[in-house]
This record gives structure tokens, sequence and C-alpha cells, in this order.
């Protein structure tokens, strides 16, 4: 296997846009997560949400943009932005053996969305003629594919919370293993239509409105939590061989070292320990580490009763005593659960942190709960405590777990 | 009142964002940026600010903006009878989608 550098990040979130902007966002503990305002937020028990400033004519034709649903948008802007951070030659790539790789978990719902208030909303038959290339969930990757003209694998993984981690554990392993030269992988979502956030809302999940602080709604780990928020936004890196990266002098802003994947089989929607720790484990195992060699860790922490306990088990049982040493970073305080690409976005900040050895802060960390007692890293970042291996966690309705294990540049 | 033209000429000027100027009965409609989805899109307004009804079959052979405004006139005056749409495509041969 190959070692495989990052040489090109591009991100659009609810912290901001672009690496400084984002990190220096969650670094400071700012929380995008907002009050939803507008006639759909009368239908929403809790209207929450973290929004991406975001201005599709800024980036777009008009022929363009009516083309694509929100989440190809962001796909195609973020996709971009690492395209132009790599500052690669195209001439120089064999594009038969370029990828894309992408996650989504909810693909183009906006659009279907709009096309059902057509149909049944307003019993009208006129559903417009680009309703199946906006909705269908592998859109984004394609117009990435076709921007970019990389002929290889344009692959949509929809494992829900888990996609995009395991986009880019796949393109890793293509590139690892010598299949591919270079791929594109990371994550896409955009899930705040009215449907969307309803459903969600049906399946008693979503986070009850914070009175005195509605930004703080999302509280991981604290024992007053009450669930996720929602959050939309894309996060997408260019993968590289090492060796080639190093031989064209290219920015490297980290490595993935490993990839676990390990599903539940029990039960749709309940967090299994044993399946988390199981992918905990793997993971380690495919970057051939210790335990004892993981500096901290992007908890998948979504805020939720269920996740949170069953993930602080999860670790201690991986980690053993030394669990509660371990720097445990909750970031969905911040920006949100953006599903299908929460794991792309994660895996931005850790990689991030990693690169100023600043473990990142869960947010809105107030009460301790007895079954969430790991270092969370509560309210504030700590310089020096990222370290140079990471852990980035994705877990998923569905079972699908993910683990990433991210490296430090400098020390590679 | 409008001729047809002018009210495509209008429609295209608003849904692409262009200079009425710009849109002439020559203007091919790939220069102008719409490409075969673009024009699949540009019926189906079409549909409503004529209040015609398009045939189900696809439809093509359509390269400029007389083209098309030429394919309304045809709409309309086959209007009253339900067949004459899809005799007249049948003509014109498949849009080029997968």
């Amino acid at each position: 296997m190959r070692r495989v550098a990052v040489t090109g990040i591009g991100v659009l979130s609810p912290l901001g846009n672009g690496c400084d902007e984002v990190f220096n966002a969650a670094c400071n503990g700012r929380s995008a997560v907002a009050r939803l305002t507008g006639k759909a937020a009368d239908r929403l028990k809790a209207p929450l949400a973290a929004v991406v400033s975001f201005d599709a004519a800024e980036h777009f034709d008009p022929a363009k943009a009516r083309m694509l649903d929100r989440v190809s948008q962001f796909a195609v802007v973020a996709a971009r932005g690492a395209m132009a951070d790599a500052a690669l030659d195209l001439k120089a790539v064999d594009l038969n053996r370029a990828g894309v790789f992408l996650g989504t978990g909810m693909g183009g719902s906006a659009s279907m969305d709009d096309g059902y208030q057509t149909l049944y909303g307003e019993g009208s038959d006129r559903i417009k003629p680009l309703l199946i290339l906006m909705g269908m969930h592998n859109a984004p990757a394609a117009w990435i594919g076709i921007e970019h003209g990389f002929r290889g694998p344009n692959l949509t993984y929809s494992t829900a919370c888990s996609s995009s981690a395991v986009a880019i554990g796949e393109a890793w392993l293509r590139v690892a293993s010598g299949s591919l030269d270079m791929a594109l992988a990371g994550g896409s979502e955009a899930p705040l239509s009215l449907g969307s956030l309803k459903a969600w809302e049906a399946m008693h999940t979503l986070a009850a409105v914070d009175a005195s602080d509605p930004s703080a709604s999302c509280k991981p780990f604290s024992a007053d939590r009450s669930g996720m928020v929602l959050g939309e936004g894309a996060a997408v890196l260019v993968l590289e061989p090492w060796d080639t990266a190093r031989a064209r002098g290219a920015r490297i802003h980290g490595e993935i070292l490993g990839y676990g994947l390990v599903t539940d089989a029990s039960h749709i929607a309940k967090p299994s320990v044993e399946g988390q720790a199981a992918a905990l484990r793997a993971a380690l195992a495919s970057a051939k580490l210790d335990p004892s060699q993981i500096d901290s860790i992007n908890a998948h922490g979504t805020g939720t009763q269920a996740n949170d306990a069953a993930e602080t088990m999860a670790i201690k049982q991986v980690f053993g005593a030394r669990a509660s040493r371990i720097p445990v970073s909750a970031t969905k305080a911040m920006h949100g659960h953006l599903l299908g690409a929460a794991g792309a976005l994660e895996c931005v900040l850790s990689l991030l942190a990693l690169q100023h050895n600043t473990a990142l802060p869960t947010r809105h960390l107030r009460s301790s709960d007895p079954v969430c007692d790991l270092d969370y890293v509560p309210n504030a970042a700590r310089a020096g405590a990222a370290g140079h291996t990471m852990l980035s966690s994705s877990f998923a309705f569905g079972g699908t777990n993910a683990v990433l294990v991210l490296g430090r540049a400098a020390e590679q | 009142m409008k001729t047809t033209f002018q009210r495509l000429q209008a429609i295209v000027a608003k849904d692409y964002k262009l200079d009425a100027d710009a849109i002439t009965a020559d203007a091919s409609l790939e220069f102008l940026g719409i490409d075969s989805l673009g024009v699949a899109e540009l019926l189906f307004n079409i549909e409503d600010e004529f209040g015609v009804t398009l045939p189900v079959e696809p439809v093509d052979s359509l390269a400029t903006v007389g083209d098309v405004a030429r394919f309304i006139d045809t709409l309309i005056a086959a209007q009253p009878a339900p067949s004459a749409g899809a005799a007249l495509v049948s003509q014109l041969g498949p849009v080029p989608l997968a």
C-alpha cells in the first residue's frame, strides 16, 4: 500500500468557507447554529439549523445554476476549492486514473421536495423536466467529474451519516492500492427543505431550542443534551500518493493513515457499542497502529442521548484506562450535523486540528453526565492537545460505522 | 399584441438572464447557452406561457430561437387535435437525452 497525502481542501460550511475561516471559527468556539426564520419555520417544533452563507449566482451562470440542486452547487464549489488549493497540473495526470468519491445522505432532496409540493401540494402535474437530474444522489459527484474531466470511477456513497467518511475511506483505498493516481473525495448535503426537516423532527432526534441561547441548542456529551441540529455544506479533499505529492512540491495538509468500516447488522437506527468499537479497532488495524498511538479523536458526537452514551462506551472499550486521557472533540455543537457531509467536514477539521496541534472544543457542555465521562475538551480549544495522530468517527443509521485515521503532515 | 417570437424572447431573456437584443430569430440555442436539457426546460415553460401541450414524445431539431417560435406556432395551430403534436414530433425525431 502506498502512503496517501491530502494536498487540497475545499470547504463550504456553516462555520465559513475555506480552511482558515472554518478552523478559526471552530477554534474560537463560534456556533453557527441559529433559529430558522420564515414561513417554513412556523411549521417546525424546534426551528433550528446551521446554514451556509451561499449565493449560487457568484459561482454559476443562470442556466447552470438552475440545473443544479443546492447539494450539487455545494459539491462543485467545494471541489473547485480543493483543486485550486492543490495547484495540480492536470496535464500531468492520467485522467482515466482520477476518480470522484462523494458521500451524500439525502441527495437533491430539496428539488424532490419542490416536485412533491407541485404534485401533491398544488395538485398540479407540472413537474419540471430536470427534476430527475437535480434529485438523483449521484448528481453532485457527476458534476464534479464533468467539470474536471475525471474519467476514472465516479462513485456516490449513501450510508446516511457516515456517507462521506466512507467516500474518503474508499478513495483512500483506491489511491493507496495503486489503482488510482488521484481522487477528489468528500461529501455534500443540503437537507434543509421543509419535508426533510419535518421527517427528521418526526424521528425525535432533533434538539429542542435552548431558550436562553438558540446557538447552544446542540450539546454533545452534556447531561442536558436533547438531540442534534441539522446543518448543510460540503467538504472535498484531493488525495494523491505521498511520493507524487512530494515530488511535485505540493503543500501537504496531512495524511490518511487508515480506515475502518464495520456494520452493526443489528438495528436500523439504534447505535451499537460493539459496532462502533469494532470500527475503531478496524481503523487502528488498517493504519497498523496500537491504541496507545492515537492522540485525539473527533467524535461522531451528535448530541443525542443514545449516540453519545454508546460512543463513550465504545471509546472506553477500545482504549481502556487511557480513554479518559484522550481529548475527544464533538464539533457538531458548532456546525450542526451535516449528515452525508459530516464525515468530510470533520475530517477537514481534524486535519486542521492536527496542523495547528490544537484540540477543538466541544461547545455547550455544561453539565456532566455519568455515562459520558471522557475528556471532551469542554467549551474551549486546547493548544498542544491534538497531537500527531487522530481518529475521526462517523456512525450512521443503517449501522455503517466508518472511522478515518489521520496523521499530521509535518511529522511524517 | 405580441408575436410568438416576442413572447419567446421574453421567456429566454428572463430565464437565462440575457439581453433581449441578443435573442434574434437566427440565434443558435447552443450559442445562448441552451443545450438539450435547456431546451427541455424551455419547452416546459413554453407550455405554461402559451397554454399549449407538448406531445409525450421527445422533441428535436430545434436549433435556433426562430425554430422554437415556429414550433410553438405549429403547436398552437394543432392544439384542437390531440394527435397532431405527436404526428409533428415523429417527424422531428428524439431529443438526445440518455
